[in-house]
């Protein structure tokens, strides 16, 4: 079995490295490509906490090839930031007390990414939901929901957060 | 965890996949979205020397309905079928079950509704990593010659755990299977073996191209069982399809009652969905009386190897056929 020469392009960057068919594209992150932000944690596809985005859809990186990677745009949490400047999201999880141990964060971080990019003002239910493949194993969850609402809705009033917005918006039934 | 050695093939179109399925049979299998086979992989439960992408076969990606028919290409991916007005209108079981399947960041976007259907069967003591199952003799799944779940047992039952295969043999989907140089087609009803370690009566050479569904002015449902609501597997789930007589809008023609999760394949269960015929859609003493059947008819199938006691499993079987017809009853009356 012999190393097969790849370009995958991530958070907008090409990157060249040589893969065995057996790599998974979180092996080929962290392992080569220094981009640690990803973590692994089960390694099976049940936590999340290796989800990056491929075209802008949420995935688990631990059960993608990163020979199937090729071609198509990868979003890793190192993407979300600009230099120092962290994204709303980001901040908004720091305010929010949302990150404790942190290594279910990246994962949080991108499965939410995804949500807000295709609905920015999310309600409770739909965050819950879109969060549902990503297991923390601190926070109690609450604190992330929020963070997410906060980052969707940062006009809102929030007495928790510097940024100023609101607690998360109820359901309606 | 580290996947085992393997070589990566992918071909450009169906024709070249087929020629590779005929040439390489038991060497390869087929890779679509990865989430059930490479798990597998990793738990070093197969090692395929081959693997054969689909990455490149956009032509098996694709919903649509033809005379009277809704047809799914096998590639199709789980996100797609939940956002389909036809399956969300026209098949509503099948909508139902995908979107209960897994999470949203683990199946929908990457996993199929083919490797939903095709996805091993499923058992708590045979799905464990490699350094569990060598502290103790193999069972028949893994090569060996005996059965934890069931004492005695001469075969497997594992347990087919497809939210996906449950719902469709509900509205009376058919499998497309092409190798090279021709394709069949097959009910559901009649896809699989008797054995859970190969469960699906199918060649290694053969492919799932596609599934159709007859529409048949009728109305389904799902409702599935698990520990958490998203992640786990189903541990009971029924699908139910309804079809009003032409006659009187308000009595059941036909029914078709399929529980899932409790044997090696998806149970069609004809006393059941028999008992039906002729009752009224407000009858709920038929629906609890069907529902008492199924529970009755699907327990001899189950055994305990997918968490849960297996009379929970059996009690909740009632649960889920009952809310499905009240479901599908509800859909019909609109
Ligand atoms: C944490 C977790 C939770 C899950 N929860 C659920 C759940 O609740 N319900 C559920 O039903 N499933 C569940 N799954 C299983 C799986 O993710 C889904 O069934 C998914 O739809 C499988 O599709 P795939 O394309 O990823 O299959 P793959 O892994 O690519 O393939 C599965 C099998 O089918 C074969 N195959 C695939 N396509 C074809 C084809 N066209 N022709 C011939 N062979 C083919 C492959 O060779 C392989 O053996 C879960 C998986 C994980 C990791
Ligand atoms: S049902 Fe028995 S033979 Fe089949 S996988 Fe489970 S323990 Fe093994
Ligand atoms: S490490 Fe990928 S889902 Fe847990
Ligand atoms: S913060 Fe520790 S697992 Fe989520």
């Amino acid at each position: 079995m012999e190393k097969i020469q790849i370009t995958l392009d991530i958070n907008n960057k090409p990157y060249d490295v040589r893969v065995y068919p057996n790599d998974t594209l979180l092996e080929v992150l962290r392992d080569e490509l220094d981009l640690t932000g990803s973590k692994e944690s089960c390694g099976e596809g049940v936590c999340g906490s290796c989800t990056v985005h491929m075209d802008g859809k949420p995935v688990r990186s631990c059960l993608t090839l990163a020979l199937e990677a090729v071609g198509s745009k990868i979003k890793t949490v190192e993407g979300l930031a600009s230099g120092e400047d962290l994204s709303d999201l980001q901040q908004s999880f720091i305010d929010h007390g949302a990150v404790q141990c942190g290594f279910c964060t990246p994962g949080m971080l991108m499965s939410a990414d995804a949500l807000l990019n295709v609905n920015p003002r999310p309600d409770e239910k739909t965050i819950r939901k879109a969060l549902a493949g990503n297991i923390c194993r601190c926070t109690g969850y609450a604190k992330i929901v929020e963070a997410v609402a906060h980052a969707g809705n940062p006009q809102d009033h929030c007495p928790d957060c510097k940024t100023g917005s609101k607690t998360v918006s109820k359901t309606k039934e | 965890m580290r996947l085992p050695r393997f070589d990566y093939l992918e071909p450009a179109n169906l024709e070249e996949t087929l020629d590779l399925l005929s040439t390489h049979r038991d060497d390869v299998k087929i890779l679509a979205g990865g989430t059930d086979l490479l798990v597998r992989m990793k738990k070093g439960l197969l090692k395929p020397k081959k693997l054969i992408s689909l990455k490149a076969l956009d032509e098996l990606s694709y919903i649509k309905e033809e005379n009277g028919v809704i047809k799914i290409g096998s590639r199709t991916s789980l996100s797609d079928i939940i956002h389909s007005n036809l399956i969300q209108k026209k098949a509503e079981a099948l909508f139902q079950a995908c979107e209960k399947i897994g999470a949203v960041t683990i199946q929908h976007c990457r996993g199929t509704i083919g490797g939903n259907i095709l996805q091993d069967n499923r058992c708590h003591h045979y799905n464990q990593s490699e350094f569990h199952r060598s502290g103790r003799q193999a069972c028949h799944k893994d090569g060996g010659k005996i059965c934890y779940a069931r004492d005695e047992a001469d075969r497997c039952n594992s347990t087919c755990q497809s939210d996906g295969a449950t719902a469709l043999m509900a509205i009376g989907a058919n499998l497309t299977l092409a190798q090279k140089g021709g394709e069949r087609t097959v009910d559901l009803d009649n896809f699989y073996t008797t054995d859970g370690i190969m469960p699906f009566a199918m060649e290694s050479h053969e492919l799932l191209k596609e599934i159709a569904i007859p529409i048949q002015g009728a109305k389904s449902a799902y409702k599935r069982l698990a520990y958490r609501s998203a992640i786990d597997y189903p541990i009971v789930c029924a699908g139910v399809l309804l079809k009003p007589s032409d006659t009187d809008k308000n009595k059941i023609a036909d029914a078709r009652i399929v529980v899932g999760a409790m044997g090696r394949a998806p149970l069609f269960l004809a006393k059941a969905s028999s008992s039906l015929k002729g009752k009224n859609l407000t009858d709920k003493d038929a629906f609890k009386n069907a529902a008492d059947i199924s529970m009755n008819s699907a327990a001899p199938f189950a055994v305990h190897n997918v968490g849960a006691t297996l009379e929970y499993r059996c009690d909740m079987v009632f649960e889920m056929v009952f809310q499905a017809l009240e479901q599908a009853a509800i859909a019909v009356k609109k």
